[in-house]
């Protein structure tokens, strides 16, 4: 009897406990939200927004290296600079639209195509995607080192076997026309980033859906236009979007390919490249700061028109069931 | 004893002995021990030979430690900027010329004229145009250690390739014209492009530097002595614009050949065409020596298959002749250099190292000796070992005396950019040579006298 009693009261000094607990807890939900995000928001505040704010800074600013105390405010002048006396800014901001306007799609329907194929039941698929997914974890420096070899305008792969079938060579790194395509087919090379998110895409579309189109005759072209594409738009939404901001950023594979005049007639003088010189070459740190706010603004501008038309492009399964 | 401990007890033993055995451990200090990271751009393959100069310094001055950090090259820009303008900069750096002039005018680095007195250094001891290389605004900034000869009016060429070609061995090239008759001689097509090559006269990095160095054989001039007016679109700087043009045109077949017989080959690496006998004629720094005994010693050693010559002039002008720059190109007239914001007693002995590593026989003597490349110092290239361990001595010597020191100034790089897309213009057939330069000067006349305008502001 005692013993059960006993029971009984530590029992509800353990109900007791953790009520209090829960309800502290749910009291407090909020802010142990922002406690298990706070490593994230730490990170992004010390390592993204405060630089970023003091780059807006800078870009306003004649911050020069050694620049001690604070450095002389001088308002607009550097933008002002930018669209009326810098020549290089139209040059690489042309070289580097050119590349993303034929990189980013290019991958995109390439890794789509490969993300469709791997989608097959084949046996041995798990090695396929190994294979392909491979080149995108060799590190990007060293598959630029290699991509120079294949380029090699006298022994690279490229050209051999352009020989071998009878065409003529291509001077891929030091005509100023191959400039750009060589650095676009160099872009190619980490493709597997976006393969895997659309596999994974792929595998989520609903097979009756494929059953149904089946049943009603449809070709494998029919189930490829009118359900796999329109399922697929937001990962190609999702990877567009990624391709614009990295193809605007492009500048490693760049650097190490033609180095930083960009190639002959600076023909592959992107603009990242022309920051870089500002900054480390030229030690024009302002003014550098100010054509990297430039092109965030533009990379701004166009993530916005891309998500704003995405309404008229993309399909949201859900939002189509909402309607129904 | 378990097998964890027996490890960790090899690992302590090991970094003790290391220690012990680390040329940089100050032994005999009776003070406090100054410790100095010196930033360099040696390489690895000098890091073992700067290591024994190190150890030679700390012999005599055992209260400074010198830390040896051998920096990569490939982003030697953003390591050179961000440690420079750090709070806490390396004890000594390795800087260009334009960077020292840079970091000089920002007040990075400190003129070390008060500690060349203090110390009774001796200036003399330096060839005029060395020493006169790292002034700026009339002041000392550094010591050079190696010669400024980014771009000597060396050149090395293959004597056996010249006696293939019917030409006699011993008499290289004096004058463009001989260079022209001989390269055309010996230059050899295939479907690819070039396979065999005599030289070529423009650069593969940077055709500015290429231009410059030509000019000068033609008598003309880059800029002003005061650095304040540029000079290079002189009627000698179109001829020699018009020379390299059509040199690259007749010869090598177009520019891009020239970039396709070069494309991923380094004189350093050991791939170069030098090394397979498909280069006639190659321009040098006086680093190429001590590349070239690392790459092919055997090569190197054979001296009846290779010589040393002074760069071509202009045959066809009285007034040209053999001639090489200094300081002007990006990448040369190396010093060592103080920041500022380190206290006077480690600025004092950086001063020490940097005097160490540039004019004693220990130090920057044994150094470049050690690499057959000459020092900025006489009497250091007055050593007769010279002639063993590089036979084309004596042309060596006679190129140094022909170098001519080039005035430039911090906005050096922002200047060569548009050079070089100028000379890019002129070879690619986009402009002629003279629009090339004449529009280039008008666009860097105006950027230099931005700069003057406010150098001068300042300095009121």
């Amino acid at each position: 009897m005692a013993q059960a009693s006993l029971k009984a009261k530590h029992d509800q000094t353990d109900i007791t406990w953790k009520t209090r607990f829960q309800e502290w807890w749910f009291r407090n939900r909020a802010l142990i939200g922002f406690a298990f995000i706070l490593p994230w928001f730490a990170g992004f505040i010390i390592f993204d927004a405060a630089p970023f704010i003091y780059n807006l800074y800078l870009s306003f600013t004649d911050y020069q290296i050694g620049t001690v105390g604070t450095p002389p405010w001088i308002g607009l002048e550097n933008y002002t600079k930018i669209f009326t006396a810098d020549k290089l800014f139209s040059k690489s901001m042309y070289n580097t639209v050119y590349y993303l306007g034929f990189s980013v799609p290019l991958r995109l329907i390439f890794a789509f195509l490969v993300a469709l194929i791997l989608n097959l039941r084949v046996r041995g698929m798990e090695l396929y995607r190994t294979l392909f997914y491979v080149p995108s974890v060799v590190p990007l420096v060293a598959a630029t080192v290699i991509f120079a070899g294949f380029l090699n305008t006298r022994y690279g792969f490229l050209n051999q076997f352009l020989v071998l079938i009878g065409a003529m060579p291509v001077r891929w790194l030091s005509s100023p026309d191959a400039i750009k395509p060589s650095l676009i087919l160099l872009s190619l090379w980490g493709f597997g980033g976006q393969m895997i998110i659309f596999l994974a895409g792929l595998q989520s579309i609903p097979e009756d859906l494929y059953e149904a189109a089946a049943i009603d005759g449809g070709t494998g072209w029919h189930r490829l236009v009118y359900i796999t594409v329109p399922l697929m738009t937001p990962t190609i939404f999702f990877n567009l979007l990624l391709g614009l901001i990295g193809g605007f950023q492009v500048f490693e594979q760049v650097f190490i390919l033609i180095g930083t005049n960009g190639g002959p007639l600076q023909a592959g003088l992107v603009y990242m490249l022309h920051v870089y010189n500002k900054a480390f070459r030229d030690f024009e740190f302002g003014y550098s700061a100010a054509l990297s706010v430039i092109l965030f603004l533009i990379i701004f501008v166009l993530t916005l028109m891309v998500v704003y038309t995405s309404n008229r492009w993309v399909f949201y399964g859900d939002a189509q069931d909402d309607e129904i | 004893m378990k097998v964890s401990r027996l490890i960790g007890l090899a690992i302590a033993v090991m970094m003790l002995l290391s220690l012990g055995l680390a040329p940089t451990l100050a032994q005999d200090c009776d003070g406090e021990v100054i410790e100095l990271e010196f930033m360099n751009w040696w390489g690895a393959a000098r890091e073992a030979l700067m290591d024994t100069l190190i150890g030679h310094f700390q012999e005599e001055n055992p209260c400074i430690r010198i830390i040896n950090q051998v920096q990569p090259w490939d982003n030697r820009a953003e390591l050179l900027a961000t440690a420079a303008a750090s709070s806490n900069p390396p004890g000594i750096i390795m800087s260009t010329r334009p960077e020292t002039y840079h970091f000089a005018i920002s007040g990075l680095i400190i003129p070390i004229d008060h500690f060349v007195e203090a110390h009774g250094t001796d200036l003399s001891v330096f060839y005029d145009g060395e020493i006169g290389l790292q002034y700026w605004n009339g002041e000392l900034y550094g010591l050079p250690m190696p010669t400024a000869g980014g771009l000597t009016s060396l050149y090395i060429y293959n004597k056996d390739m010249l006696r293939d070609a019917g030409f006699d061995p011993e008499a290289p090239p004096k004058t463009w014209q001989e260079l022209e008759e001989m390269s055309a001689a010996i230059t050899v097509a295939d479907p690819m492009g070039v396979d065999v090559m005599g030289t070529q006269v423009i650069g593969i990095t940077g055709g500015d530097a290429a231009f410059v160095s030509w000019l000068y054989t033609n008598n003309g001039r880059y800029a002003s002595d005061d650095g304040r007016t540029l000079l290079f679109n002189s009627p000698e700087g179109i001829e020699t614009l018009e020379w390299m043009v059509n040199f690259t045109n007749n010869i090598n077949g177009g520019v891009e050949n020239v970039a396709d017989f070069f494309q991923d080959t380094a004189f350093a690496q050991g791939d170069h065409p030098w090394y397979e006998d498909k280069l006639a004629f190659l321009r040098i720094n006086t680093s190429f020596y001590g590349h070239y005994n690392v790459n092919d010693p055997e090569g190197y050693a054979d001296t009846s298959h290779w010589g040393t010559m002074l760069r071509p002039y202009n045959g066809d002008n009285p007034n040209a002749t053999h001639a090489g720059t200094t300081g002007y190109n990006y990448s040369g007239a190396w010093a060592y250099t103080i920041p500022a914001v380190h206290p006077p007693e480690k600025q004092e002995a950086a001063f020490k190292f940097a005097e160490f590593i540039g004019v004693h026989p220990l130090g920057g003597c044994a150094f470049l000796f050690a690499q057959s490349r000459p020092s900025p110092v006489k009497a250091c290239n007055e050593n007769p070992a010279y002639y063993e361990v590089n036979p084309t001595w004596s042309v060596v010597l006679e190129g140094l005396a022909t170098d001519v020191a080039v005035s430039i100034t911090p906005v050096q790089g922002q200047l060569a950019e548009i050079l070089a897309n100028a000379v890019e213009e002129a070879l690619f057939g986009v402009k002629s040579p003279a629009d090339a330069l004449n529009d280039a000067h008008e666009e860097m006349q105006a950027l230099l006298d931005e700069f003057w305008a406010e150098f001068d502001a300042d300095n009121m």
